[in-house]
């Protein structure tokens, strides 16, 4: 398998008035093409900050400090790998071409996620006007010369000279120019139309009845699985290479969660190929997932397939966190882990689980160990899982 | 461990978040200065007439104000009344307005807001009528309307805008007990038999006090300057009594000097102007600092 | 309403039977027979009684005597509002555009030189007497550089107005009134005069706007639908402008009201001092000659007004926020 993703020691820190916030500690991740990459670990771990890392959209105080995220773009369709980006190395615009395009993302909170006073096509077909402009001035350059065309015979020629234009450049600061000046404004109807016609269609597709009239409603009119599906139609929008769902069930009720987690598995097959989930749910894991990465107090503890993770634990906390989850069977009484999690001013030195391990020997307290691969693509971040 | 504990945490944010902010030293350094010349006042500018040290001490009568020299060293006014006396004498009028202004709007605001919040009912929807009724015309109007209606002077001016101030805080410590009304440590109270009266000093006002306390800051401010207004105008103080609206507006005929020196008497409205605006802007600066501190949406960024 | 009423009547209960009946006075010849008037409109009756009398009076716009203005309140208000209206109809969109402007960007950059700049601005504008800054406006640009003198329009030209047969006063605005007239030469007087007045309120009344404005736009930076925006890869632009400002607008739109009253307070000292001869000048003259019936009939005057605004601040809210539509 290919890889899609690569992150290399990615370190992204908080500055707050408490201090510096060593939120991510050289994390090393690769996420490979097609699979079902899941991630897990306790609230506060750094999971959100690793995804948001990657799209590079962490927020004011945090910053990236160093480290490199390599993206495997897809050539046509090909599977030979073209040469891969350090997403930390370009610029914000080709940032801006990445995000909702070629990776995109949906949030936990559905209620939060959507501006509450514009209407939800307005904001689904944001998605199509950032990215798609070239594809639909295309698209409508083919109405325009069709023959049941009803476009007057008196605008049509000016429409088509706006549309080449675009076809040939979205950026044109002719077009933005018209943009401007009140009647010239017009030409932008037929891009709305086309990008309304697409957004009731992605809508369609994730199994939303009346899709008309949910593009014309707002945020507070829809139910909160309704708008998580909104906020999975504006991240599906451009058909993403990537999809990362940052806790996007942990707020929904179970049948719902279920709901979603279905149209996710059936949408991976259809439109994106690979999907990062991030949950501290194991159930969720142990269902959706391929593979598995459990993180401890901003480092990786332990990478490897779904069902080698849940027979084989090899990391001191992933045993640990394995064993807190009731089982159906439950015979003992429920493991906790002994001790909390460490505050990420001050972590502990060497590897940061080491004040809570049983195994814990002198050398975890003075080096941090590096994450290799034992066997199978087995990887584990620990000195006593030998 | 003591210096871990969450309360005293909380305090030494909060004043790290007070004076990370320059504006909020600046403030205070101020307002020192103020508050040691009003308390210092008959040292600085011994008063001539020691039964009413308030009027300005005036040598002539000429209407023509005199530049700063060695014996005057701000310069006269208009009737030679001596301006660096005003301004001392002035900034205890000054901090006389905003205490006794910000006291009674204080009182009449937290005892009504409490009462209106903590019971409820028919009594909240009366008070809160009431107050949208004193916040339907504009402070300065309203207030020059009760000054005119109960004749001029210093004392009805404080009187007056006491009476229109109280509305402000009103409705902030009244949103600030619904809030706290449900919650368990109250209801815990209520439960424990403890009565009505003991509830709200103890428990309810000290939780809800915090933003009414920063309003209080920012408001005296624009007390001291609605006051000033109201003096310029002439329905203050009389003449020659230190209180620097009524100084700004002896000064007002004298804004143009004459042909050829525009700018001769520039001392008689500047000097007391920006006693004014220092005065205001101190306790401004201070307000707007904590207003930042306690505003928990800024807090935690 | 009736709150107001009863408020601004109770007021001049604590005045005596003669005074109150010079409310009622419209003509001085009338002056003269304020005993007849106690009688006639029974001041010595009880409150309740002579309250609902007022109210009549009120409703039929007979508001009292100005002794200021030597005509009846009503008329007078009629005559020195447009005064008012121009002033305030050219500063209030300087300040809204530019409050709304500085907070934005003030708000889109935290901590920056800028909205350091914009603070400082804002607490001087806040601590800043209005009266005191048009005096030493007026110092600079009338004493010093003689550019801006204080009044409405030049000598020459309301010489003009006032006995033209040509000059047709649609308006009672003399900026309109230029215009629809032909007589560019007066909007342009009148523009002159109108510089220092409505720099002085932009100055003093933008600081409140700009700062309710910068916090809400700091609120709604750090909201969630931003994050999905920007995950959108949408540009700086659209995140500020079309995401974050038209939500933090909802808040500037609460203190609407505020502003009005801002603007009212703002006219009377600007009136004062640039001797422009509207409400707010004949308001403060009004009350250091002790004219009772027009500060009363002001307070009232004020509250329709603050009533009508609220109603005004309703409509545009169901237009920004869809929230309301429903409700």
């Amino acid at each position: 398998m290919s890889k899609l993703i690569e992150i290399k020691d990615l370190v992204t820190n908080f500055y707050t008035y408490e201090g510096v916030v060593k939120a991510l500690n050289k994390i090393s991740l690769d996420i490979d093409k097609g699979i079902t990459f899941g991630l897990v670990g306790e609230s506060g771990c750094g999971k959100s900050v690793t995804v948001r890392s990657i799209m590079r959209i962490v927020q004011s105080p945090g910053k990236i400090e160093s480290g490199q995220i390599f993206f495997h773009e897809e050539n046509n369709g090909s599977t030979s790998d073209s040469e891969p980006v350090d997403l930390l190395l370009q610029t914000e615009k080709y940032m801006r071409h990445l995000r909702g395009n070629k990776i995109s993302m949906i949030f936990q909170e559905p209620n939060a996620a959507l501006n509450p006073i514009l209407s939800i096509g307005a904001q689904v077909s944001e998605s199509f006007l950032f990215h798609k402009k070239k594809e639909m001035a295309g698209k409508i350059l083919e109405h325009l010369s069709a023959e049941d065309d009803t476009t007057l015979p008196l605008i049509k020629p000016f429409l088509r000279f706006a549309y080449t234009k675009l076809a040939e450049n979205p950026q044109s600061g002719l077009l933005k120019l018209f943009s401007r000046v009140p009647v010239l404004k017009l030409w932008e109807t037929k891009l709305k139309q086309e990008a309304r016609r697409r957004s009731v269609e992605i809508i369609e597709k994730l199994a939303i009845p009346n899709a008309r009239k949910i593009f014309d409603s707002f945020p507070h009119n829809l139910s909160g699985g309704m708008k998580q599906r909104i906020v999975i139609a504006i991240a599906l929008a451009c058909s993403p290479v990537l999809l990362i769902a940052d806790e996007a069930t942990s707020n929904l009720d179970v049948t719902i969660q279920a709901q979603i987690l279905e149209l996710l598995n059936t949408l991976k097959n259809d439109i994106i190929s690979s999907i990062l989930l991030i949950t501290h749910d194991l159930g969720v894991v142990a269902e959706t997932c391929d593979r598995v990465g459990v993180m401890y107090a901003g480092s990786l503890c332990e990478v490897a397939d779904v069902k080698e993770l849940f027979h084989n634990p090899r990391h001191p906390y992933t045993k640990a966190l394995l064993n807190s989850v009731p089982k159906r069977a439950q015979a003992k009484k429920l493991e906790t882990i002994e001790g909390s999690v460490p505050n990420l001013v001050t972590p502990p030195t060497g590897c940061r689980f080491h004040p809570r391990c049983s195994l814990a020997m002198e050398k975890c307290k003075q080096k941090t160990p590096q994450i290799m691969d034992k066997g199978n693509g087995h990887m584990v971040a620990c000195y006593a899982a030998a | 461990m003591l210096e871990n504990h969450p309360k005293l945490k909380e305090i030494r944010f909060t004043l790290y978040r007070i004076f990370k902010n320059p504006t909020a030293f600046m403030g205070f350094a101020l307002l020192l200065v103020f508050t040691f010349i009003a308390v210092f006042a008959p040292k600085i500018a011994p008063p001539k007439n020691l039964s009413n040290p308030y009027m300005i001490p005036h040598h002539g009568y000429s209407v023509t104000p005199k530049a700063p020299s060695e014996k005057h060293i701000f310069g006269t006014t208009t009737g030679q009344y001596d301006i660096f006396y005003g301004i001392v004498w002035g900034t205890r009028t000054a901090f006389r307005i905003g205490i006794f202004v910000i006291s009674i709007a204080l009182l009449i605001g937290v005892s009504i807001g409490t009462i209106a919040g903590y019971y409820g009912g028919i009594i909240d929807e009366i008070i809160m009528r009431l107050v949208d009724v004193v916040f339907a015309i504009p402070f300065l109007v309203l207030a020059m309307a009760i000054v005119v209606a109960f004749g001029r002077g210093l004392d009805n001016i404080m009187y007056a805008i006491a009476a229109v101030a109280w509305r402000n805080y009103v409705r902030v410590i009244r949103s600030g007990i619904l809030t706290l009304r449900d919650q368990d440590f109250i209801q815990a109270a209520k439960i424990m038999g403890v009565s009505d009266i003991k509830i709200m000093i103890r428990h309810i006002i000290p939780n809800a006090v915090f933003p009414v306390m920063v309003i209080a800051f920012m408001e005296c401010g624009s007390v001291v300057l609605t006051a000033a207004f109201m003096s310029f105008l002439g329905l203050g103080a009389p003449k020659g009594y230190a209180d620097w609206g009524q100084m700004v507006a002896m000064a007002r005929n004298y804004i143009v000097g004459p042909p050829g020196d525009p700018l001769k008497f520039w001392y008689t409205i500047i000097i007391p102007g920006t006693a004014i605006i220092l005065f205001v802007l101190a306790w401004n600066l201070i307000g707007d600092a904590l207003r930042d501190a306690f505003d928990p949406k800024l807090r935690r960024q | 309403m009736i709150g107001v009423s009863i408020l601004i009547f109770g007021l001049m209960m604590t005045f005596s039977p003669e005074r109150r009946a010079a409310a009622f006075v419209t003509t001085p010849q009338m002056a003269k027979d304020i005993p007849m008037l106690i009688k006639k409109y029974g001041f010595d009756k009880p409150f309740y009684v002579q309250y609902f009398t007022w109210i009549k009076e009120v409703s039929h716009l007979n508001l009292g005597y100005s002794l200021v203005a030597s005509r009846s309140v009503f008329d007078a208000f009629l005559y020195y509002f447009p005064i008012t209206l121009e002033l305030n109809l050219f500063a209030s969109p300087c300040i809204i555009l530019f409050g709304i402007w500085m907070g934005t960007i003030a708000g889109i950059k935290p901590n920056s030189f800028f909205d350091h700049f914009s603070r400082i601005f804002s607490i001087i504008g806040w601590s800043l007497p209005t009266f005191l800054f048009a005096l030493v406006l007026m110092m600079i640009f009338y004493g010093y550089f003689p550019w801006f003198p204080p009044g409405v329009l030049s000598d020459k030209l309301t010489m003009f107005v006032m006995n033209s047969n040509d000059f047709i006063r649609y308006t009672h605005l003399y900026t309109i009134d230029g215009i629809l007239n032909g007589r560019l030469d007066i909007t342009l007087n009148a523009l002159k005069y109108l510089a220092l007045p409505v720099l002085t309120e932009t100055i003093v009344i933008c600081a409140l706007l700009m700062r309710v404005m910068r916090s809400g736009m700091l609120e709604e930076m750090s909201k969630d639908y931003i994050i999905t925006a920007m995950a959108k890869g949408a540009d700086k632009k659209t995140i500020y402008l079309k995401h974050a400002r038209r939500n933090a607008l909802i808040p500037v739109i609460t203190i609407a009201g505020q502003l009005i009253a801002s603007l009212m307070e703002g006219s009377i000292a600007v009136e004062i001092i640039f001797n422009r001869q509207g409400i707010g000048w004949w308001l403060a003259s009004s009350a250091t000659q002790l004219d009772m019936p027009v500060l009363m009939s002001m307070c009232l005057v004020m509250a329709v007004v603050f009533v009508l605004s609220n109603l005004f601040v309703d409509l545009i809210y169901a237009y920004i926020d869809p929230r309301i539509r429903l409700s």
